[in-house]
């Protein structure tokens, strides 16, 4: 397929996108080739595939995807399709097996991928069959980043230590806080939204706007904890108190740099709260000062491209399926330090599904304006026309710190513009050797494009 | 000549209708938003969960080792917080006002060991018809329990099964 161009579509300079690519079939057919087909996607938490034969059915782009726990500890991951008529080989979205028989004809593979049983091999393929080449077809790359687990269809694509680059920096502040690590918690919770997939990506990457305004019901009627950066009705804003980071392969963050609003929304936030200044001078000895004080425990946005975020605090972590240019599922979880306690899991739990469940009180403000977003484009004059994020434009900076582009406030379009300079360039290179690479405010503003 | 049923039913007509016609009021309130009202009817100790669905092999179901997520696990507190949010009239996705119906069949009412509950099945079909004829239907199974307290019969408890393992709608700003 002759690749679109896309150069004209989105501009990082002045803020704009061409609402096209929020509904035209081709660019999506190409975001699957382009950008699900070479990008680290994230597949399964540790936590979720134990034992071995512990299984995850999950997908990378609309490819769906066995994620499994082999003898020896790593994981194997295969399209979940039976190699001889092409059926689905398992149905059920977790568990434990040693193998897996295709409902068809029933040819059977083991959890390493190995085709490993042929009804009638010897009366009906007279034996004949070379098994070894009908194998589960395999994912190229599987690697993990401290418990997250990723694959990558492009053997080409770089390790992905050097994917994630600096954003490693930030995804440490959850990662890699306590000795013990994170886990995921909760059954999958699935939503399905009529809404493109970058749309609540970009939102959650950098877009502190919305929330006095769009959450203003809850807002007004839930918060336990200032959070100095955001006010309700979005009347004023101090951006002192608050950062923004991107520049960094499109990987992404905002952060409150209190150290305890991520707890703003919890019923109770003084338990949380006791848990963070129990464990602080902990987090302080392994991350640092300014990551340890400012940063853990406050309202952060973390956001790997394409289509991964996690809010810790909030505790939220998501993955975005895309399933057509209008349409996605959205996956969410809870995660939370392996060190609290039993109860103090389930409240993160608890709070997790209200505040961003299926019913939760800020989730179920989003999806309408992302609805919209998303439908109104099937107008052909409509979809002619840009969209923009083009807030604080040049307002960033090098920080000497914090890694990546940095500008300061919640409130602010750096991130999307990041995100979206990054959808750009991965949908217009023909491979990873062609693709820019930016992890620092230097790298980020010399690779930029004119 | 009449001929008496082999049947013995759990409750007595009476009983029966009265749950029916419970039900069917609740159903009205929360069709006209009366959520104040809807809130008296529900004891202080209520325990409103739905959890979360998902998909195992037959074999495997009850072995899963994570904690089970929920769409609802609210108690009073947190009813009332759901029903003040809607109350600030800043929930844009509910204005206009959607069109919801709930519809409740298979009512079965069941006598409990405590004297003065009573354990009622019943099936609810939320229709909501939202923007531009945009109409979504959701289907949940119930386990009430009802209890008198005072001169009301109110509900103590509501578990509930999603019919849905992926939520079909980006908004559930209505309770089942």
């Amino acid at each position: 397929m002759n690749k679109l161009d896309v150069s004209q579509l989105v501009d990082n300079k002045t803020g704009r996108q061409n609402r096209t690519i929020f509904h035209n079939q081709d660019i999506y057919e190409q975001e699957q080739e382009q950008i699900f087909g070479r990008c680290w996607l994230f597949l399964a938490h540790d936590s979720q595939i134990p034992e071995p034969g512990d299984y995850f059915r999950t997908f990378m782009g609309e490819d769906e995807v066995l994620v499994i726990r082999q003898k020896d500890q790593t994981v194997k991951v295969f399209l979940n399709t039976c190699t001889h008529r092409g059926n689905r080989v398992c149905k059920s979205d977790k568990g434990n097996a040693k193998s897996f028989t295709c409902s068809y004809h029933g040819w059977s593979f083991s959890g390493d991928g190995t085709l490993s049983g042929v009804p009638l091999e010897e009366d009906a393929y007279y034996n004949e069959l070379d098994k070894t080449k009908f194998g589960l077809i395999p994912v190229a790359q599987v690697d993990s980043y401290k418990g997250l687990i990723f694959g990558n269809f492009d053997p080409k694509a770089p390790s992905l230590e050097d994917y994630l680059g600096n954003m490693k920096w930030y995804l440490d502040i959850w990662l890699d806080a306590m000795p013990e690590g994170t886990e995921l918690i909760g059954t999958s919770q699935k939503v399905e939204y009529p809404v493109n997939w970058k749309l609540p990506v970009e939102n959650a990457c950098g877009d502190g706007y919305h929330i006095g305004w769009a959450h203003a019901g809850v807002m007004s009627v839930a918060t336990s904890i200032n959070i100095e950066s955001l006010s309700l009705g979005n009347t004023s804003v101090d951006s002192s108190t608050a950062m923004a980071g991107a520049g960094m392969n499109g990987h992404s963050i905002i952060s409150s740099l209190d150290g305890q609003s991520g707890f703003a929304f919890y019923p109770e936030p003084s338990v949380p709260v006791a848990y963070l200044e129990e464990n602080r001078d902990t987090v302080i000895s392994r991350l640092g000062k300014l990551r340890g004080e400012k940063f853990w425990g406050s309202q952060i946005n973390m956001t790997i491209f394409p289509n991964v975020q996690m809010l810790p605090g909030l505790n939220w972590f998501r993955v975005y399926h895309p399933k057509g240019p209008d349409k996605m599922e959205m996956w969410t979880w809870a995660m939370v330090d392996k060190e609290m306690s039993d109860e103090l899991k389930q409240t993160v739990l608890d709070n997790v599904c209200r505040t961003f469940g299926a019913a939760g009180m800020f989730d179920n403000d989003d999806g309408e304006n992302f609805t919209a977003c998303t439908s109104l484009n099937r107008g052909w004059q409509t979809r002619q026309n840009n969209v923009y994020t083009n807030m604080a434009m040049g307002k960033e900076y090098a920080h000497p710190e914090m890694p990546g582009v940095v500008s300061d406030g919640l409130v602010g379009e750096q991130n999307q513009r990041y995100f979206y300079r990054r959808w750009q360039e991965v949908m217009m290179a023909n491979d990873w050797s062609s693709m820019p690479t930016y992890s620092t405010f230097d790298e980020a503003k010399a690779t930029e494009a004119n | 000549m009449t001929t008496s049923l082999p049947i013995q039913a759990p409750v007595n007509s009476d009983t029966y209708l009265a749950f029916q016609s419970l039900l069917f009021k609740e159903a009205r309130l929360l069709d006209t938003e009366e959520y104040q009202q809807w809130l008296d009817m529900l004891t202080d100790d209520i325990h409103y969960y739905m959890p979360v669905p998902a998909r195992y092999l037959r074999e495997e179901k009850g072995t899963e080792k994570t904690l089970e997520a929920n769409v609802f696990n609210d108690y009073k507190p947190q009813l009332a917080l759901r029903v003040s949010r809607f109350a600030t009239s800043l929930v844009w996705s509910e204005n206009p006002q959607n069109l919801i119906r709930h519809s409740v069949s298979n009512i079965e009412v069941f006598p409990t060991d405590t004297d003065g509950e009573w354990q009622v099945l019943s099936l609810v079909t939320v229709s909501r018809n939202r923007l531009d004829g945009d109409e979504r239907r959701m289907l949940v199974s119930r386990t009430d329990t009802w209890r008198i307290e005072g001169d009301q019969v109110k509900l103590a408890k509501r578990h509930m099964l999603f019919n849905h393992t992926v939520v079909p709608d980006s908004n559930l700003n209505f309770f089942f």
